[in-house]
């Protein structure tokens, strides 16, 4: 007793250490058994004294893994406690988030500990799931899947990366198949191939602190987007910078970034590329900036889009598009971001092409795009989706090329378009089998459904998409005992299924802690970080989470593509399905936390709702809150409707993440999915599905009503106070920076 | 409280609720916040959820006003007069402010709420008996309400597992507020006095500071000079204390640190700093 | 201007016929009185089963919330506290001023003291949200050493309103003391018990006398500055507070003023109820009805005098809170509680200045009423204009209330209600001995000297002790 030594025990203290010594006296004379039976039966009082390993009673530890909430992979730390996980921040040894998490990831623990998680496999046997042993499911999944053709076997997953990434190429090649759906609603894959064909590289990192001045044609970076933490840890540096960074940010709906800017435009939707290539005019013809590097065709249209037709096409003013031009060359290195809005059209990649090719004149590739390396293993690297793999699964499974399935980390019967007509296709797939934590839309329509760890109970390397200063591979680890003895590991579930096939090759692997424990052994020495064996290498690795990798230099090119004449938007209303931070894409609709929170730009919580410019809800004669019905060719949705100025006149977007009809009680019949009454519209170049492409019909359909829309906060206005004082930056730079 | 205690301390009792309580401050934890890096993304308070058992109500309930968001983030448009909000949204985040003279404190029949050598207002659940005066006297409308017991509703089994047992799960009839993760505070003052040393800056974060993705959250110890928060105090020119004593601080207008109701004389222990925009 | 002065009472009123009519008040029961009585209990029941739903599940029932943590509990508090001043004005104000027409009417009015204080005393219970620990704003002895908190206006409450219900209770009781006699003398069985305990052995001797009447005179005088503090002191729990419409210095006053106003209003209800009920048309005359009407305009003018003073202090104070409150009372959601507030609280007493209308009762019955309703009202928007509109912005929230909440509102008034018909059946509500007083110096004041026909001595007396 260190402190009575010293004599600095007040009252306190002794009484705190009487305390623990009392009891545990207490207990100890009591010569009591390890367990000590409350109730026959019932429940064991485990003494603290005799606590589980590495377990200090009411002390939280905090042990690092990697968040799957998204496909960002964000490193994380979870506080144990008495063997349970109580709360996750971020990871401040991952150079991706620098400890920061956000809300999805903060609620990661409550899809761990989510009341309706499917706890035992699941077997349809007369047209009803019905809980069944894992020795007969598996026997189940070995018969069909060694009777299936291999061409007509196919994985369907979210973004996967790290060894299950590699794994799951190992079972298609056992399975004589070369098919993986990869499937992300939230996803950059448009611009991912403008990437690739412009600076030769898919995704490069994008300098967002480097930058004084972006403009952002719709780019959600610090909302939905592919890695959300990262890009607001950015923006904290663009905004700091002895220069304060300068953001525009033209959208049709404001999305939480837009809320951000310093110049939100309304634009119409479907015409950022005219908008592009305005200022491209204006850049080229006006300001005088060199033409290296442009195609003919390029040119010629370029040329063709002054700033009136530009700014009657668009319905951004002239003088803005002017001002901001200007402000792009005064201020340098600036980045120019394509966002989902321009991504999501028939036209995406001409669109985002178009937007890129302004960082080619501005010269900013090299600057505020910098390119993310040569990663040093290729079969770690995230397979990262888009919606053309939907498509295509749609397609295939239509024209029955498929006869057996694995599901995985992605529910496209929620997120595929109603006219795609996925859920009938899909009934003429004969073994549909569902590595699943929740009972989503998808593995309810499973024949066989397995339950997995959540990530918290789990294994697995995951490798960012989009790496932070330094490329890394993040590792997951359990931060607990399973919380339901029937769930088995991803990975475990994976190398069964290897054995299956391949037996010799993988009965070496007791499980996928030994595969993965074999894989790190056989990283190579470089990685390793002078370990002094493997033992050390795999405990810095868990104690860290991150395996930082040195990824070979690489150069980016910047070519300037060709692409056609751009579209010029639709003549009604279009429809935005905007996916939110917080349910992302319904993913996280059964976490109640996220339920909760409030929508961040229109402040409403639990519910579905559509949101229109007061101006175009006027001439409609539609009232805030009324109730209405949104109607494409596909079919319509009813919901309540909250008027924001932050629309485009020309635009309604209805938020993505409910309209469950399965996944739990938190999810389960409430709101609506706007993807169900998409026109399944394909981007020409890459396939994507055009998600900002459908025009739709509004009617006024029931009346106002408070209590059926509820939005959090009563006025829209400081109402006079000085709640938050906004200075114009002069001001700012009297006192702080240049 | 005892009755001697009052008769001997009268003075100091009185002018104490004036100034801000005691005189005596071990530490005096404080915030800033930067309003230019709020991007209003919720992280924050789906954090405070998850560290301080803030229960889950439910559509209706939220409807009915009593959801129990410690941290909330508040959105304001301020260029009603424009066809489009061209400035973005002005994104607030708002919690308990710890005012130094916190107009809860004295209103609380059973000193229920009171406040601590350390610059807080704790809020001692156990003695609260919910007359709710102490949320009636709050200009910044931070103490939230247990309307009704929500231990079956918004922790269905196993969601309990996830409860932080470093504080209590509130029953119905009890006020609660946010508490700048105190369990986080105690933890770190107990270390900190078992190794015979004081707190230093940046060891205590609460669970919004510590999420925040912009940081624009910064948390800390103003009695502690060479704290950062207490640099970013007096660098803007924000003094503690009350409105008289306090608005002749500002010297230089430009800066951006503000209190918020400063003249309301309650001594907020946080301070905002100013949303920036560049005009277009 | 002459007037034909009309007589308080008539002194020829025999001092026997005084007692009997009153004694009959206390007996048989009509059916009038059986069917209120069940109205009022089915009140309180309801009352009670909503009690018990919000007992049992928290005060969300209530429909409060955040920003509306107070609503109509705390109004329906100050409107009751404020309907028991009527009695002590009456009682020990007007007794001090020798203002002798106060004697036929201020036992009842005292009663309604007692009873309204009563029924005010539940609801600062039933609006805590852990009602069973209620004691713990008391000062009692706990080895833990807890003692309230003495800085807040709830527990001067607390002390203010235990204070003044036991010394209204004692100066109903004193004060009944000489007529629990009378009781006791003309009752058998469990009344006459009852009355024998009650009237201490009362004789009516000379040094008995001497004794009341010093005491009497006494607690009128510790009564009327208890009055004034204990509503000083409700109007504390909003003018301490920071909130806009509640940190307002004229509140005490204003408070005061009307309490009295309800309470006289009050008065002139139950005024009309008795006389007619009870056939006081005697002892309750239109003069005393007059009178009472003409203090009521009075109040009723010094409170439209505080609100202009509030107004115009909000008004010219620039305080954007205040101001912006002012505005909202007047013109937003709550508006029309405001301008009924306004109607029957400035407008209606208008009607007390016609001396016709003060004569004609169902007239004064249904005026009385919208005078209370005013009151009513004023209370509640003190209380949740406030809370739907003060400093900050994003928590404003404008609530009704819900089922459960008026149901346990309402219930107030059946609780009263009960309380004060058991009154009258079992305590004389006029009180007899002050009667025969007026009679007594109304007829020494017509020059009568004969001692024994001023007191109908002369007839074969009636009854001693008096």
């Amino acid at each position: 007793m260190s402190e009575t030594m010293s004599g600095k025990m007040n009252r306190r203290s002794f009484l705190k250490v009487m305390g623990w010594s009392t009891a545990g006296a207490t207990l100890a004379g009591c010569d009591l058994p390890s367990t000590v039976t409350l109730e026959e039966g019932k429940e064991d009082v485990v003494s603290y004294l005799m606590p589980e390993e590495y377990v200090i009673p009411g002390v939280g530890v905090w042990y690092a893994s990697t968040c799957t909430q998204c496909a960002a992979a964000c490193g994380i730390h979870g506080r144990v406690r008495e063997g349970r996980v109580l709360k996750l921040e971020g990871n401040p040894d991952a150079s991706l988030n620098h400890g920061k998490l956000c809300m999805m990831g903060q609620a990661g623990v409550q899809g761990h500990y989510n009341p309706d998680r499917i706890t035992s496999p699941l077997m349809r046997s007369g047209g009803n799931l019905t809980p069944v042993s894992w020795d007969k499911a598996l026997a189940l999944l070995e018969e069909k899947l060694g009777a299936v053709n291999g061409e007509r076997f196919a994985w369907f997953t979210g973004t996967i990366s790290g060894h299950q990434a590699a794994l799951v190429d190992n079972h298609l090649e056992a399975m004589g198949s070369s098919t993986h759906y990869v499937h992300e609603v939230v996803n950059n894959a448009v611009s991912r191939a403008v990437y690739q064909d412009m600076l030769g590289e898919s995704n490069p990192r994008l300098r967002l602190d480097k930058a004084k001045m972006i403009v952002s044609f719709g780019a959600d970076f610090m909302g939905a987007s592919v890695s959300p933490v990262h890009y607001a840890g950015q923006y904290a540096k663009f905004r700091t910078n002895k220069e304060r960074g300068l953001l525009v940010q033209v959208e049709p709906k404001m999305s939480l970034t837009g809320g951000s800017a310093d110049l939100w435009l309304a634009i119409k939707p479907g015409t950022e590329a005219v908008l592009a290539l305005g200022m491209a005019n204006l850049l080229l013809n006006k300001i005088k900036v060199s033409d290296a590097g442009i195609p003919a065709d390029v040119r010629s249209l370029i040329d063709s889009h002054d700033i009136t037709k530009v700014a009657r096409i668009t319905g951004v003013a002239g003088h803005r598009i002017q001002r901001v031009t200007q402000l792009l060359t005064e201020r340098s290195p600036s980045l120019v971001l394509p966002g989902a809005n321009a991504e999501g059209q028939a036209q995406g990649y001409d669109t985002v092409a178009a937007i890129m090719m302004l960082n080619h004149i501005l010269g900013n590739v090299g600057k505020t795009i910098e390119s993310s390396g040569e990663f040093p293993f290729p079969q770690l690297m995230a397979r990262q989706g888009g919606t053309a793999d939907l498509l295509a699964f749609a397609e295939a499974a239509k024209s029955q090329k498929l006869d057996a399935v694995i599901f995985h980390g992605s529910n496209p019967l929620f997120t595929a378009p109603a006219s795609l007509g996925l859920s009938e296709a899909m009934a003429s797939i004969g073994f549909k089998v569902a590595i699943a934590q929740f009972p989503d839309e998808t593995s309810m329509a499973a024949d066989l459904v397995l339950p997995v760890n959540s990530y918290l109970e789990d294994w697995g390397t995951q490798v960012p998409a989009n790496q932070g200063e330094d490329a890394a591979i993040h590792v997951q680890q359990p931060l607990m005992e399973k919380l339901h003895a029937d769930t088995r590991g991803f990975g475990d579930i994976l190398l069964t299924l290897l054995k299956q096939r391949k037996n010799d090759e993988y009965a070496q692997f007791e499980d996928y802690y030994a595969y993965l424990r074999n894989a790190f052994a056989a990283m190579p020495a470089g990685v390793k970080n002078n370990a002094k064996n493997n033992n050390e290498f795999w405990n810095t690795a868990l104690q860290t989470g991150v395996i930082k990798v040195a990824s070979g230099a690489r150069q980016l090119s910047s070519k300037v593509v060709s692409f056609a004449a751009p579209a010029e938007g639709g003549a009604g209303l279009t429809l935005i399905p905007s996916p939110r931070l917080g349910l992302f894409d319904g993913r996280h609709a059964n976490l109640p936390w996220l339920q909760e929170a409030p929508d961040q730009i229109s402040k409403v919580v639990w519910d579905s709702w559509a949101e229109m410019h007061p101006a175009t809800a006027a001439k409609l004669g539609i009232n805030d809150r009324d109730l209405i019905k949104v109607s494409s060719a596909q079919g319509n949705i009813t919901l309540r409707v909250t008027l924001l100025k932050g629309m485009n006149a020309d635009a309604i977007a209805v938020p993505l993440g409910n309209g469950h009809t399965d996944y739990g009680r938190y999810a389960k019949d409430l709101g609506v999915n706007p993807l169900q009454i998409l026109d399944a519209i394909k981007e020409k170049k890459t396939g994507e599905l055009a998600m900002y492409g459908t025009q739709v019909t509004v009617k006024k359909v029931g009346p106002a009503d408070d209590v059926s829309l509820v939005r959090m906060g009563a006025s829209d206005t400081q109402a006079g106070r000085k709640l938050v004082a906004t200075i114009p930056v002069e001001q700012l730079r009297r006192t702080e920076g240049s | 409280m005892s009755l001697d205690n009052i008769l001997n301390h009268w003075s100091d009792y009185r002018k104490g609720a004036e100034e801000g309580g005691h005189h005596d401050y071990e530490h005096r934890w404080a915030m800033a916040i930067n309003l230019d890096l709020c991007i209003g993304c919720n992280a924050c308070s789906t954090a405070c959820y998850a560290e301080n058992n803030l229960a889950v109500v439910g559509k209706q309930k939220f409807e009915k006003g009593q959801a129990m968001h410690w941290m909330r983030i508040e959105r304001y448009w301020d260029q009603q007069e424009l066809e489009h909000p061209e400035q973005g949204a002005s994104f607030l985040p708002m919690m308990c402010q710890q005012c130094g003279a916190a107009t809860c404190e004295p209103v609380c029949p059973v000193a229920a709420t009171y406040h601590t050598p350390d610059g807080l207002n704790a809020q001692v659940y156990n003695r609260c008996i919910g007359s709710r005066y102490c949320s009636n006297n709050c200009p910044f409308r931070v103490r939230y309400f247990n309307f009704y017991s929500y231990y079956e509703s918004s922790w269905p089994q196993p969601l309990e597992q996830q409860l932080n047992p470093d504080l209590s799960v509130r029953d119905k009839g009890v006020m609660e507020k946010c508490t700048f993760c105190v369990q986080r505070i105690r933890t770190v003052k107990d270390k900190a006095y078992m190794e015979d040393r004081k707190v230093e800056d940046g060891e205590v974060t609460p669970a919004c500071a510590q999420a925040c993705p912009t940081s624009a959250i910064v948390f800390g110890d103003t009695m502690d000079e060479n704290s950062r928060v207490a640099k970013l105090w007096k660098k803007h020119q924000v003094e503690r204390g009350v409105y008289q004593k306090t608005r002749h601080a500002k010297k230089n207008a430009d800066l951006r640190g503000y209190r918020i109701f400063e003249e309301l004389n309650v001594d907020p222990s946080v301070m905002y700093l100013e949303r920036v925009r560049e005009d277009v | 201007m002459t007037m034909v002065t009309e007589k308080d009472i008539n002194e020829q009123i025999a001092w026997a016929k005084i007692n009997t009519d009153v004694l009959k008040s206390m007996e048989n029961p009509r059916p009038a009185y059986w069917v209120t009585l069940a109205v009022c209990l089915a009140m309180i029941s309801t009352a009670v089963i909503a009690e018990y739903i919000q007992y049992t599940t928290g005060m969300g029932p209530a429909n409060l919330n955040n920003p509306h943590m107070w609503d109509m509990y705390i109004a329906t508090f100050v409107f009751w506290i404020g309907m028991s001043h009527s009695g002590t004005l009456l009682s020990a104000i007007l007794h001090l001023i020798h203002a002798d027409w106060r004697k036929p009417i201020y036992r009842f009015a005292e009663a309604m003291t007692t009873f309204s204080l009563m029924t005010a005393g539940l609801f600062p219970i039933i609006h805590l949200g852990r009602v069973w620990n209620m004691y713990w704003v008391l000062p009692y002895v706990s080895d833990r050493g807890h003692w309230p908190n003495f800085r807040s206006p709830l527990v001067w409450d607390a002390f203010a309103i235990s204070t003044y219900l036991s010394a209204s209770m004692l100066f109903l009781f004193v004060g009944m003391i000489p007529d629990l006699a009378i009781c006791r003398d003309n009752t058998t069985g469990w009344r006459k018990k009852l009355y024998t305990v009650l009237s201490l052995g009362w004789v009516g001797s000379d040094q008995q006398w001497r004794n009341f009447r010093k005491i009497y005179l006494l607690m009128a005088c510790f009564l009327i500055p208890l009055a004034v503090s204990v509503h000083s002191i409700v109007s504390a729990d909003f003018a301490m507070s920071i909130m806009p419409g509640w940190h307002i210095t004229t509140f005490p006053p204003y408070f005061v003023a009307g309490a009295l106003y309800s309470g006289c209003a009050a008065i002139i209800t139950l005024f009309i109820l008795l006389r007619y009920f009870f056939r006081f048309e005697e002892y309750m005359t239109l003069p005393i009805m007059e009178k009472t009407c003409k203090l009521t305009f009075a109040i009723a003018m010094v409170w439209t005098y505080l609100n202009l003073v509030e107004f115009a202090s909000v008004w010219y104070g620039h305080d954007i809170y205040n101001k912006e409150l002012l505005i909202a009372k007047a013109t937003g959601p709550y508006a029309w509680v405001f301008w009924t507030m306004i109607f029957c609280g400035s407008v209606l007493p208008f009607a007390l200045a016609f001396r016709s209308l003060r004569r004609h009762m169902p007239t004064m019955f249904i005026v009385s009423l919208g005078l209370n309703l005013g009151m009513f009202f004023e209370r509640w928007m003190i209380v949740a204009p406030t809370l739907s509109m003060a400093h900050e912005p994003h928590q404003w929230d404008v609530m009704w209330g819900s089922i459960v909440e008026w149901a346990i509102v309402f219930g107030s008034f059946g609780w009263f209600g009960m309380l004060f018909l058991i009154f009258v059946k079992v305590f004389p509500s006029v009180s007899m001995y002050e009667v025969k007083e007026m009679v007594f110096h109304r007829r020494r004041s017509q020059g009568e000297e004969d001692v024994a026909r001023m007191t109908d001595h002369a007839k074969p007396a009636t009854q001693e002790g008096t």
